[in-house]
């Protein structure tokens, strides 16, 4: 009895200084990881949308429809001049957990361009969605991610359909194209609700805080 | 000095973790698909033995052999958790590329095995030269496996296109039923190897 006690105190011992030492690196690498993750996004974000000058969080008023996809992030990205459409980033889950998809979609209702965030998938098999080397087209060199960019909200988004599955790796190119739709689905939502055409004739919060900033034009 | 250049040596040929010990085959398989994972797997794989071999040797009169399990697994998981946040922190496009992986250290049976049957019993710098060895032979073996694998599954070498464009990649070779096809080859070659390198007639202890 005494024995066992004494093993315990020494296992919580170790346990407790891997504790305390996790929390210092922690503390150090928080921020950092942090920085990297938002500078991440922006880098994205600006691929995506190449003319932007402002992106203006949009997060509140962006909801998902599907069950299992989470937006986290939405972003209404303008240039200069004028809107161009909405950005979202959206957690569901692949293969390998969850993933994160950044989608964005243009004011004609049409996807701009998405970019995979996060994704734990297989290497070598489903992490080739990430992989900026690895062509569903090889002819024209288009990337899994890249197949979206034009796609019409209309469109089927199936697999195997109008959509280029990655080799060996089906459970993720479905994954990944429902996280797509959905992102986009909600994103058009938000626009259908929003009037940026005509600012002021109607007043949901968004459009008029969109109004607002723009007259001010960007950063 | 000599037994520490020995030590060292063992764990490249003589007990290969991969090819001799069989230890730590699952993370093999699964990360040499591509030469820069089998890189960068390596490099993590042998950074978490070194620290947890160091540590566990500095503390092997402290630790109580019937609780020694879970305070090896506490130290590895601590080390390997700390490689994880420093390679997000500052090495975004590396952990961008084997985030997967790396939790999968804690349970690397090398990690396991070298503590248990090496680090607990020796001092810290046969420990640290033992780390580097079987760290080494390690990471050979993936990158050796690796680069198999990526040239006929995939045409190129890590990432570059090597392979000419008419070339079709055998994906077998990148599928999980290539590499242990790949594997057994390695385990034939290091076992010639071995053979050839005892030919010369020197006594092996």
């Amino acid at each position: 009895m005494k024995d066992n006690m004494k093993l315990g105190f020494i296992l919580a011992l170790f346990a407790a200084a891997a504790c305390a030492s996790l929390a210092v690196v922690y503390s150090v690498t928080g921020p950092a990881i942090a920085i990297q993750s938002e500078k991440a996004l922006q880098e994205s974000l600006k691929d995506i949308y190449p003319e932007a000058a402002n992106f203006e969080d949009i997060t509140a008023s962006v909801k998902s429809s599907v069950e299992g996809v989470a937006i986290e992030q939405a972003f209404l990205v303008k240039s200069a001049l004028a809107p161009l459409g909405v950005a979202v980033k959206a957690k569901g889950s692949s293969y390998g957990g969850a993933a994160r998809m950044l989608v964005g979609v243009s004011l004609t209702r049409s996807i701009a361009g998405v970019r995979v965030l996060e994704l734990n998938d297989t290497p070598g098999l489903g992490a080739n969605a990430k992989s900026a080397t690895y062509y569903v087209n090889k002819a024209d060199k288009i990337t899994f991610p890249g197949q979206y960019a034009g796609k019409y909200l209309t469109d089927a988004f199936e697999v195997k359909k109008d959509v280029a599955a990655i080799t060996a790796a089906t459970i993720t190119s479905k994954a990944l194209t429902v996280i797509v739709k959905a992102a986009a689905d909600s994103a058009a939502a938000w626009l259908e609700t929003s009037t940026l055409a005509a600012p002021g004739s109607e007043s949901p919060a968004p459009a008029e805080a969109a109004a607002g900033t723009d007259a001010t034009g960007g950063k | 000095m000599k037994n520490l250049w020995k030590t060292f040596k063992q764990g490249i040929i003589y007990e290969n973790p991969l090819l001799m010990l069989m230890i730590g085959l699952c993370s093999a398989l699964a990360v040499t698909s591509n030469v820069s994972n089998g890189i960068g797997m390596g490099l993590a794989m042998t950074f978490v033995l070194l620290f947890s071999e160091i540590f566990i040797s500095l503390f092997r009169k402290s630790i109580p052999s019937s609780a020694r399990m879970p305070i090896f697994i506490i130290i590895i998981a601590a080390f390997t958790t700390m490689v994880d946040l420093v390679m997000k922190a500052y090495f975004p496009e590396l952990s961008k590329s084997m985030g997967v992986f790396i939790p999968l250290i804690v349970v690397n049976c090398i990690i396991m095995g070298r503590v248990e049957a090496f680090a607990s019993k020796q001092k810290i710098l046969p420990a640290i030269f033992d780390s580097f060895g079987m760290g080494l032979g390690y990471t050979w073996v993936l990158v050796g496996i690796a680069a198999v694998r990526e040239l006929l599954g995939n045409g190129t070498f890590a990432g570059l296109q090597i392979m000419p464009q008419s070339y079709q990649p055998i994906l077998f070779f990148i599928l999980p039923p290539g590499g242990f096809l790949v594997f057994g080859l390695f385990i034939s070659l290091n076992i010639w190897l071995k053979k050839r390198m005892q030919k010369p007639g020197k006594e092996r202890a």
